[in-house]
């Protein structure tokens, strides 16, 4: 049973880690984007 | 009004006329902080009771002196204001102004009332007009600006009312624009637009054509005709000044019969200040001290705290495993979870006062003279007079460090700024310091009142302070980015800070700290429980072996339990990376178990004290209360058959974690804030081969 | 006659003539810095950049670089 409980907190902490690392790049905007910056 | 009805309201403004004072004073703590989505601005909403059924939901955006964005955050205001569809779309704009800098404050109140969205003129700080002789006709004001003007001061709780009233009856407010810009430029090239976007009010089909990014709520339609309107660059710019220009006419066309000031009151005490604080030599040793009290606030009051934090935490653990059913999962919680919330926890007293202080320089107008100040100086780094708090911040920790480099408008500065923060000595650094220092130099005297191991501290900061300078310099020189911004900040008025303002931010900031780095520090901290307490076979059959090497042997119960933990350790699935990687560090002068507690520590540096704690305490055979220091300085190396901790590894691993990038956390905030993988990287890389080159010619030397 | 902002005395002030729009940002001229507004020079930072100066009401601080392309008249 508490086997259980420790393997589903890995994986929440593995998919976590992962998920802020990976696949938070959906951001369109690069910088700072202004008129009078010219990027 | 139907029952539960909500009004939204954008709360926009300048920076420094009280904005936020008039948002706490409105919502209390009834404030949520969240991010926009895809952007890392923060969105600060709260909620306000404007009578028994409806409620005004007010987002409180960022300072900003006009509607075109030079920054991150600004451009946030214009995305608001533009989409419709936007689930923060107000149905009623508040501008906030500051009595005493109207004219420059009405510039950003005529762009906004020309887009035709319900708007609220607040007049802030209005118990200073009595003092500084300054009149204001409102009637006449009201029918100039063609709006509902409300004369508050939100520290002294005046006006409040009147404009819950005032949002409460938006929708009979004025739309009328203030300023007809289309007929005063070129009336060809507005009928041209208004023609090709008719669907909008002219103003905001203006907005969109003027910037350079991209709206994803336009059809396709809409942003082919926007991209053709943008081709004529040379054109839109001159039109841009024009507006400006054509606004401030507009703008000193009302004042002049509805405003006026008395000169005679002026006060000089700005002046006086200001002589002071910017002298070439007094400002420096003002700063200096300043910076002096901040870093004795950091070190000297929050070591109660964080002493009491650190027993309660180890307490818990000790309870939990006395009333939880023994299992890997209360070992989890005692030895993975628990340790790891209380290393997040045990950063809140520094960031704490660090940003209580940083707040109150920044609310009495003195940060934008140490900006003037610095700025000359940070120029020859490659940065800005703006990267001055967040080097001081990373002293406390990185990671709100890079955060508060968001208000750096050119490119260039705030990247090199973010990529040198990681070296000035965070706290996070100072266990690791302190336990080595202890061990590897002699607590002595030296020149009668200094202290050897003090100053070995002090060396410590200064290294990280060159190396941060260092490598901004190499950076400045190597970095190839393209920007063209420009400098210019306001020189606020001074003023005495409000306890409230100061009290949110600080709530605000720590939160986000706990929240952002405190969950990826905490599952770091689960994977490598996980990594350190399961292993291949081996691991598994640890106690059977143990029991056939110590056969013939008697051991007390005791020993053989702590035989039998460091061997799984050792053959643990981090007992493997460690073995691993030492042929790597093997130069440095680390052995494997050195090479775990650095594995380790990427969750947060000052894990490798509690890692090398525990890689020790299971592996000494006397199981007395020896401590973690007596204990590593029994260690022996089996190669040289000398102290493990000498004076060259020492030196080593001091110099290893003044310059390694051993944070997964602040490689995160970097990814985010750069919206790119290659910075982190760079970071990790660089820092990396500088940690391993530095201290292996320190062992090499040294041994 | 015809200076720089750069160019002023301390606490010398002066009309703004001419801004080199090609060069000079928006925000600039949304701060307040417009042609035919009065300039103050009110401090130097040290080593001579940034420049302090109260134009308009406003009181702001602009690098040396662009306070030499703002054109004005003593």
């Amino acid at each position: 049973m508490q086997d259980i409980l420790v393997y589903i907190a890995l994986v929440i902490a593995v998919t976590f880690l992962i998920k802020k690392f990976f696949f938070k790049s959906k951001s369109t905007k690069k910088g700072n984007c202004g008129s009078d910056c010219g990027c | 009004m139907s029952d539960g009805k909500v009004v939204k309201v954008a709360l926009i403004g300048n920076p420094n006329t009280g904005k936020t004072s008039l948002f706490n004073r409105l919502t209390g703590l009834k404030q949520k902080v969240g991010n926009y989505p895809g952007i890392t601005v923060e969105k600060k909403q709260g909620f306000c009771k404007l009578n028994e059924t409806v409620k005004a939901e007010i987002t409180d955006l960022p300072g900003t002196y006009s509607i075109n964005p030079t920054s991150l955050d600004e451009t946030l205001v214009l995305d608001t204001l533009l989409n419709e569809e936007n689930e923060t779309f107000p149905d009623v704009i508040v501008v906030v102004v500051d009595v005493e800098n109207i004219k420059r404050n009405l510039l950003l109140f005529t762009q906004l009332k020309d887009l035709k969205i319900p708007t609220i003129l607040v007049i802030n700080m209005v118990d200073q007009m009595k003092r500084k002789g300054i009149n204001i006709d409102v009637p006449k004001f009201e029918e100039r600006l063609h709006t509902k003007v409300v004369l508050a001061s939100a520290r002294k709780k005046i006006g409040v009312e009147e404009l819950k009233s005032a949002i409460l009856n938006y929708k009979e407010l004025d739309t009328t624009p203030v300023s007809k810009i289309s007929t005063k430029i070129d009336k060809d090239f507005f009928t041209k637009l208004k023609s090709a976007l008719p669907e909008f009010p002219l103003y905001k089909s203006w907005l969109l054509i003027t910037q350079n990014q991209e709206f994803d709520f336009l059809t396709d339609t809409q942003k082919k005709l926007v991209t053709k309107f943008r081709e004529d660059v040379v054109c839109i710019r001159r039109y841009q000044h024009k507006e400006t220009i054509f606004r401030y006419k507009v703008i000193n066309d009302i004042l002049k019969d509805s405003f006026n000031v008395d000169a005679s009151k002026a006060t000089n005490l700005r002046g006086i200040l200001d002589r002071i604080l910017t002298h070439k030599i007094f400002g420096y040793v003002i700063f200096a001290l300043i910076l002096l009290f901040i870093f004795q606030g950091i070190f000297n009051w929050a070591s109660y705290p964080m002493d009491i934090i650190d027993g309660a935490f180890a307490d818990l653990s000790a309870w939990t495993k006395s009333v939880m059913a023994p299992g890997t999962f209360t070992n989890l919680i005692a030895e993975g979870i628990l340790p790891g919330i209380g290393g997040i926890i045990i950063f809140i007293p520094q960031i704490a006062i660090l940003f209580t202080f940083i707040s109150i320089l920044e609310e009495t107008g003195y940060m934008s003279r140490v900006v003037f100040l610095m700025d000359k100086i940070m120029r020859k780094f490659g940065m800005s007079g703006k990267s001055v708090i967040p080097l001081i911040s990373g002293t406390a920790c990185a990671i709100p460090a890079i955060m508060a480099a968001r208000n750096i408008n050119n490119w260039k500065e705030r990247l090199i700024t973010i990529l040198v923060v990681p070296f000035t000595t965070c706290s996070a650094r100072l266990p690791v310091y302190a336990i080595l220092i202890a061990l590897v130099i002699p607590n002595k005297p030296i020149l009668g009142f200094l202290n050897l191991q003090g100053l070995t501290m002090m060396v410590m900061y200064l290294i990280g302070f060159t190396a941060a300078i260092a490598s901004s310099m190499l950076l400045h020189k190597v970095l190839k980015v393209e920007s063209k911004s420009f400098f210019v900040i306001e020189m606020p008025n001074y003023k005495i800070p409000s306890i409230k303002n100061i009290f949110y931010e600080v709530v605000e900031k720590t939160k986000a700290f706990i929240f952002g780095a405190g969950k990826i520090i905490l599952a770091l901290s689960i994977v490598l429980w996980f990594l350190a307490s399961n292993g291949p076979a081996k691991f598994k059959n640890a106690e059977a072996t143990i029991k056939a090497q110590t056969e013939n042997t008697s051991i007390s119960k005791e020993v053989f339990q702590k035989k039998v933990a460091s061997y799984k350790l050792e053959h643990s699935y981090i007992g493997y990376m460690g073995k691993t990687i030492e042929p790597v560090i093997a130069p440095m002068g680390y052995d494997w178990k050195i090479g775990i507690a650095i594995i380790s520590s990427f969750a947060a540096r000052e894990v490798f004290v509690g890692a090398l704690a525990t890689i020790y305490n299971v592996d000494s055979d006397d199981g007395d209360n020896a401590t973690i220091k007596q204990r590593m300085a029994a260690e022996i190396n089996p190669k040289t058959g000398e102290s493990m901790f000498n004076f060259s590894t020492g030196v080593s691993l001091l110099l290893f974690y003044a310059f390694a990038m051993q944070c997964v956390g602040t490689l995160a905030i970097v990814k985010r804030e750069t919206n790119s993988w290659k910075w982190p990287i760079l970071q990790l890389v660089g820092m990396g081969i500088l940690a391993y080159i530095s201290a292996a010619a320190a062992y090499l030397i040294l041994s | 006659m015809f200076g720089t902002i750069a160019g002023l005395q301390i606490g010398e002030k002066a009309f703004i003539e001419k801004l080199c729009l090609e060069n000079i940002p928006l925000k600039l001229l949304e701060m307040g810095c417009l042609p035919g507004i009065e300039v103050e020079l009110i401090q130097r930072a040290p080593m001579h950049d940034p420049l302090y100066i109260k134009v308009n009401g406003s009181h702001l601080a602009i690098r040396k670089e662009t306070a030499e392309k703002i054109i004005v008249s003593k």
